[in-house]
């Protein structure tokens, strides 16, 4: 009798022990799928030499140098920095950091994207232009987007084939984004104050974003120019869920969420079992 | 103690057939996972034909994650009409997509390859185990010549859908990139998407 209830005894530590696994088991599973945090998005710079009055040019970040040799009507890609301000400091090429003429802290914000266009025609003009981005585009479109960094060259509009694509664009100000029609395209921009057009060719390709920059003097050195530069155009994020409350599509597929209940309720069970057992052995 | 003995076996019945039970559905809930193999079976998977370019040469055919257990087909998608990334069609919760308007995983920028979490009903589908992975894993990828890529997880991050960094993850030319984007949180009915993005970020493993 004594040997029975011994084993009964140990019968029923051993359910509880078993339950209780089961239950910190699940436990730390549905812990393990979490995330407390995420990590802190960069951002996304891309700089313009837009100043007639700054030559070729070094520029330094945060006292590093980031570009050599930057020539004025230039466009970098995009390029990832940190969020939060940096010092940004443009100089005559050669000269040193100590030479800048340009020198301004910029704050980015985390997945933000910015073209950053050094401006100015003269020295007490000189400053940097900061515009926000939106590279995001539907498909097999193009999209189009204006920049007017010409000091002289007043409120621009644009143009293709007569038609008015763009209006109203102001000295260091963007046009809003416009969605057009893969295809290559003659743009014209007439000014408010140049009674001469410029044009440029610009092949709009599907699923790229052409940014076009108005650089340079009307009356003067360097001379106004157009210069584009074309970049893909991004996808938003994709959405790769499925109603959790919707019926199988698939009935050989058992569900997790069922193979978790039953973990869950054997392990209750084991431990119910276990206390059934104690009580079973102390009656006797 | 004829009673006893009937209640400790009942008891015991109950438990044996119960665990049994427990035993059947942990082995059907398996099921999912034939697509999603070992890395022992990776070399044996036959490869759907990608949809999208002509030349294949470059391109990824196959996902291989051995931290989690994905061994996967890769589709190649492109855009849905509202401008989102598309997500595989031929085998949507088997199969994974690389964004084939991108650069294909090895090239310089950011490639990126989506999958679905779960199916309707909730039951899990090929990144169902994404949030499993852990900075310094390896992620694997063959491309149409047999060659295997190697990357290693690099930063790990849930975004709202609204606030995520596309440039970050599709945009990004600074090296050679592959992210992985799957969906995670709670599921919005009224918007019929989950709350939240999780995006695994890799970098291409020097040799």
């Amino acid at each position: 009798m004594k040997m029975k209830r011994t084993l009964a005894f140990q019968a029923s530590r051993l359910f509880l022990g078993l339950g209780f696994i089961g239950i910190i088991a699940l436990a730390a599973l549905f812990g393990s799928q979490r995330y407390s945090a995420s990590a802190q998005s960069p951002s996304y710079v891309r700089v313009v030499h837009a100043s007639p009055f700054v030559g070729t040019a070094d520029v330094f970040v945060d006292g590093a140098k980031l570009l050599s040799s930057f020539a004025f009507g230039t466009v970098t890609g995009y390029v990832a920095v940190p969020a939060g301000p940096h010092k940004v400091q443009i100089a005559l090429v050669g000269k040193g950091i100590g030479a800048a003429v340009i020198s301004e802290t910029l704050a980015v914000s985390p997945g933000v994207v910015y073209t950053v266009a050094a401006t100015g025609a003269d020295p007490s003009s000189l400053s940097l232009q900061v515009f926000i981005d939106n590279n995001l585009l539907s498909p097999g479109t193009a999209k189009i987007r204006v920049y007017q960094l010409s000091p002289d060259e007043g409120s621009v509009s644009v143009d293709t084939g007569g038609n008015t694509l763009l209006s109203g664009i102001g000295y260091q100000s963007a046009s809003n984004y416009l969605s057009i029609s893969a295809g290559t395209y003659t743009l014209g921009m007439d000014s408010s104050t140049n009674s001469a057009s410029l044009h440029v060719s610009a092949a709009l390709k599907a699923n790229t974003v052409t940014s076009v920059f108005a650089v340079g003097l009307v009356h003067g050195s360097p001379n106004i120019q157009l210069v584009t530069a074309q970049v893909q155009g991004l996808p938003g994020v994709p959405n790769t869920g499925s109603d959790p409350n919707a019926l199988p599509q698939d009935d050989n597929v058992q569900p997790l969420s069922s193979w978790t209940w039953l973990v869950g309720f054997m392990s209750l069970l084991l431990i119910g079992s276990g206390i059934f057992m104690r009580r079973l052995v102390a009656k006797r | 103690m004829h009673t006893f003995r009937l209640r400790v076996c009942l008891l015991a019945i109950i438990v044996v057939l119960a665990l049994s039970a427990c035993d059947m559905r942990a082995s059907t809930s398996e099921v999912p996972e034939a697509r999603i193999s070992h890395e022992d079976n990776a070399n044996s998977a036959s490869t759907v034909l990608p949809i999208g370019k002509t030349d294949p040469a470059p391109n990824p055919v196959r996902l291989i994650i051995p931290a989690i257990a994905i061994n996967a087909t890769i589709e190649w998608v492109g855009k849905k009409s509202n401008g989102d990334l598309a997500t595989p069609a031929q085998n949507p919760w088997e199969d994974v997509g690389w964004y084939n308007l991108g650069p294909p995983p090895g090239e310089r920028g950011s490639a990126v390859i989506d999958g679905h979490l779960d199916r309707p009903g909730g039951y899990p589908a090929v990144f169902w185990r994404l949030r499993d992975l852990h900075v310094g894993d390896e992620v694997r990828v063959t491309n149409t010549t047999g060659k295997t890529l190697r990357f290693r997880v690099t930063r790990i991050a849930l975004y709202p859908p609204q606030k995520a960094p596309i440039q970050d993850i599709f945009g990004n030319g600074g090296g050679t990139y592959l992210n992985l984007i799957t969906c995670a949180g709670d599921w919005i009915p009224s918007q019929h998407q989950t709350t939240l993005r999780l995006v695994v970020y890799t970098s291409l493993a020097k040799v």
